[in-house]
């Protein structure tokens, strides 16, 4: 500690400030002033040891003399930094960059500037020719890549003017003084002279509505909402991103800078005598000083290590060093962006997906897990790549170390997170269920034909391949219940002359026990209407009794004779014939993606060997249809004729069929209507006396009708 | 002061020994050549970023730690350079400038030549 008069410390404070504008533009800026400063301690180290009680104004002034203001060497300056760019390792070229000042940065040249001198400042930057720069953005303007770069570099790049010394151009910093979380709007509000409330609102107006929506749908969006859904997360990154980005203004002239007052002595003498009251943040600076001793004993080491590495580089060398580097860079460039490009979209499938968590996740720690996974596993690289991008275009050096430290430590734990939660997640999805098929009790057996329906057809049959969807979810959330369409149909023999239908309940758990007893919570309905056979949309699943891949397989026993007809909108795999569910039932899902070459809404009729289509060709069962797919593939829509690949049919057969078809299909339509009529006169005509018979206790008993 | 001399003066100082920035000040004040000390922290910061020079930290009695400067390789090789061009150009403006009777007394510098 050093005891200072007022006046004293005014006129020193006032000095480092002049020297940190002066010095605004060099590399080494801080360790400058760190060494000019400790210099400064110890001559009021030397003087108090002297016998002076106290550091005066007079004493400062000496030291002031000593030192040389910085106007006094500005004019030195020009030749010094010339020398010291010459004295790098390029002594030939002199006269070269004598507009450049000091070591290169880069900027935007405001004074040759067509759109925001990007092009202009590249050119210095690269010494090349401006119309070379320009061209080259032109070509890259074409192939798409040039827009968004020039846009970016015109934000993340300063522009020259910003940089002159004592500029009264502003400067986006953060602002300490009025800030909310980081100053980021404050220091907005001062770069474009309007209220901190305005880009306070704007980043929180989305946020706002994040919440509402949060609160209104129960935590539940409708998969449509990308953009706003997306919307929210994004201003919270944004923020976080130009908090570490924007410098914040520590120094009187950095605060200045940011309102836009122009900086000299007078405005600093100003606002500096606002700033008096702290006096004692002299003593936290000899802390500080301790700690940068200890950091730059480590640089310097460091900085050894690499002079020894960095020797012995010919002028040959250095081009082929510098177009090997520019290679890299690209090659890193490209990673980097695939990378971040992964991550994105990774980042929104998980922001979509996020609201099913609860269906699936046991809560507690599962929970935890998955919020880690999605912030710091997937946000957390996102956040820190484009941070890196930015920090390097804009040339941010400092406190770096500190922040790929965090990155890096919170990713790690991101890939913790990540482990723990799919470990847990499989371990609840273990072991299979083992349930006996059920009979579905049907009203009427005996009908000649049977349709396959679902209760709310799928008007859109494309909705599942929408841009977001978790396998076997579909688009149907309600409140607390979300529907899984793992429904299956098969279709096979009867063994005698009616209709029967089985039901076969699955499920995954932690041990068979669970799985089991989960299966057996799955209400699913299945009714039968005249002829036709009514399935629920999907398996309904609570929060409570969560996703465990409930699966249900539907099994239609057609007798021979019989027609079958599954309607369109059913929307989920169709089987012919029957296979070992308990097998392997997990990966025939993607088996029977192909099984929809089964053609839906159009009716097959069951003979003694399989199933026929009325025109007579045989449809075939899935196994086969899967080696038919290998050797056809070229066909290209094998979807329409698959049926006619066997063996191929002159054209006149094929209009037979058609014709055949058309009349089988009116003659099914007649005789529907005729049913309806029926049945419509029955209950007019006898309702009392003779009602039609419920069905009996077993599908099995063939309950016989007389409608027809 | 001409490009490069001030860092030739400084290089030569820290090429006899290590040395701290009052030290080169007081030792440039004697061979009355007078600068600022505020110069020359940017100039042995920058010297230091070209990784011609190197320091080392060592504790003083008197105040906070100093930094001791010492010349790396590079620095080395750098200053037989700017040593060979100095002599060089003296060489030249001697030449340039000496009255014909005094012959040049070449013996001192190690002109390639």
């Amino acid at each position: 500690m050093v005891p200072i008069e007022v006046t004293a410390f005014d006129l020193l404070k006032n000095y480092t400030e002049s020297l940190n504008r002066h010095f605004a533009n060099e590399e080494g800026k801080e360790e400058i002033i760190n060494d000019i400063e400790s210099r400064i301690g110890e001559l009021f180290q030397q003087r108090i040891n002297k016998g002076a009680t106290c550091i005066t104004e007079d004493d400062v002034n000496a030291i002031i003399k000593n030192m040389g203001r910085p106007e006094e060497f500005e004019t030195m300056d020009d030749t010094q930094t010339a020398s010291a760019t010459s004295s790098a390792g390029q002594q030939e070229s002199t006269g070269s960059s004598s507009s450049s000042t000091g070591h290169k940065r880069l900027f935007r040249n405001e004074n040759d500037k067509v759109l925001g001198g990007v092009c202009s400042g590249l050119a210095n930057y690269f010494n090349i020719d401006v119309v070379v720069a320009r061209i080259i953005f032109v070509i890259l303007l074409f192939s798409g890549i040039g827009f968004l770069t020039y846009i970016i570099m015109w934000i993340a790049v300063p522009s020259s003017s910003t940089e002159q010394i004592g500029g009264s151009r502003r400067k986006l910093f953060r602002d300490p003084d009025e800030k909310m979380i980081g100053g980021v709007c404050s220091g907005i509000g001062h770069y474009f002279g309007i209220h901190p409330w305005i880009p306070r609102t704007l980043f929180l107006l989305p946020f706002l509505s994040f919440l509402s929506r949060w609160g209104h749908w129960g935590g539940f969006w409708d998969f449509g909402d990308v953009i706003r859904f997306t919307f929210s997360p994004t201003s919270l990154i944004v923020y976080i991103i130009l908090w570490i980005v924007i410098p914040e203004a520590l120094s009187t002239s950095e605060k200045l800078e940011m309102k836009g007052e122009k900086v000299d002595m007078n405005s600093i003498k100003a606002s500096v005598m606002e700033e008096m009251k702290g006096v004692g943040k002299k003593a936290e600076k000899f802390g500080k000083e301790a700690s940068t001793v200890i950091n730059e004993k480590a640089s310097a080491m460091a900085s050894d290590v690499k002079n020894f590495s960095k020797r012995n580089r010919g002028g040959l060398g250095n081009v082929i060093a510098m177009i090997a580097k520019i290679f890299a860079y690209f090659i890193i460039g490209c990673v980097c962006f695939a990378f971040v490009m992964a991550l994105f979209g990774l980042g929104v499938f998980s922001v979509g997906i996020f609201p099913l968590k609860d269906y699936v996740l046991r809560g507690g720690w599962q929970n935890f897990y998955a919020w880690g996974t999605l912030i710091l596993f997937i946000a957390v690289p996102i956040i820190a790549i484009i941070t890196w991008l930015i920090r390097k275009i804009a040339r941010i050096k400092n406190n770096s170390r500190i922040l790929s430290f965090t990155f890096s430590s919170l990713w790690a734990i991101g890939w913790v997170c990540i482990i723990l939660l799919i470990s847990s997640i499989v371990r609840d999805f273990k072991s299979p269920s083992r349930l006996d098929e059920q009979p579905v009790e049907l009203v009427n057996p005996q009908v000649n034909k049977m349709v396959v329906t679902s209760s709310l057809p799928f008007t859109k049959k494309y909705y599942g391949r929408n841009w977001i969807r978790f396998e076997p979810f579909e688009n149907l959330i309600d409140e607390d219940t979300a529907y899984v369409r793992n429904v299956y149909v098969e279709i096979t023999k009867s063994p005698n002359d009616s209709f029967q239908v089985t039901m076969k309940k699955m499920a995954r758990g932690n041990t068979r026990a669970d799985a089991n007893s989960l299966a057996r919570l799955i209400k699913f309905e299945v009714e039968q209407k005249d002829s036709i056979l009514l399935l629920e949309k999907g398996i309904a699943i609570n929060k409570t009794d969560k996703f465990r891949n409930q699966m249900i397989v539907i099994t239609v026993y057609v007798p021979v004779g019989k027609q079958v007809r599954i309607s369109k909108g059913i929307g989920w795999p169709v089987h012919i014939g029957s296979r070992n569910w308990d097998d392997n039932w997990n990966n025939d899902y993607y088996d029977g993606e192909q099984d929809i070459r089964w053609q839906s809404d159009v009716d097959y009729t069951m003979k003694e060997d399989g199933l026929y289509t009325l025109d007579g060709r045989k449809a075939d069962g899935w196994n086969d249809k899967r080696k038919q797919k290998k050797t056809s593939d070229t066909n290209a829509d094998e979807d329409d004729n698959y049926r006619y690949n066997n063996e191929p049919l002159n054209k006149i057969d094929s209009i037979k069929i058609k014709l055949e078809n058309e009349k089988q299909r009116v003659k099914d339509s007649l005789e529907k209507a005729k049913e309806k009529i029926e049945q419509q006169l029955e209950k007019f005509g006898n309702n009392s006396d003779n009602p039609v018979p419920l069905s009996a206790q077993s599908p099995f008993n063939n309950p016989v009708m007389n409608i027809n | 002061m001409r490009k490069g001399v001030l860092e030739f003066c400084i290089l030569s100082i820290i090429k006899e020994g290590e040395a701290y920035p009052s030290d080169i000040i007081e030792k440039m004040k004697a061979a009355n050549l007078n600068i600022l000390e505020g110069t020359l922290y940017p100039l042995l910061t920058r010297l230091k970023n070209a990784e011609l020079l190197s320091y080392r930290w060592e504790e003083s009695t008197s105040g906070p730690p100093r930094k001791y400067f010492s010349l790396t390789d590079k620095g080395a090789e750098f200053y037989k350079e700017l040593e060979t061009t100095w002599f060089e150009l003296a060489n030249a403006v001697r030449a340039l400038t000496r009255t014909e009777q005094e012959p040049i007394d070449n013996n001192n510098f190690n002109n390639p030549q």
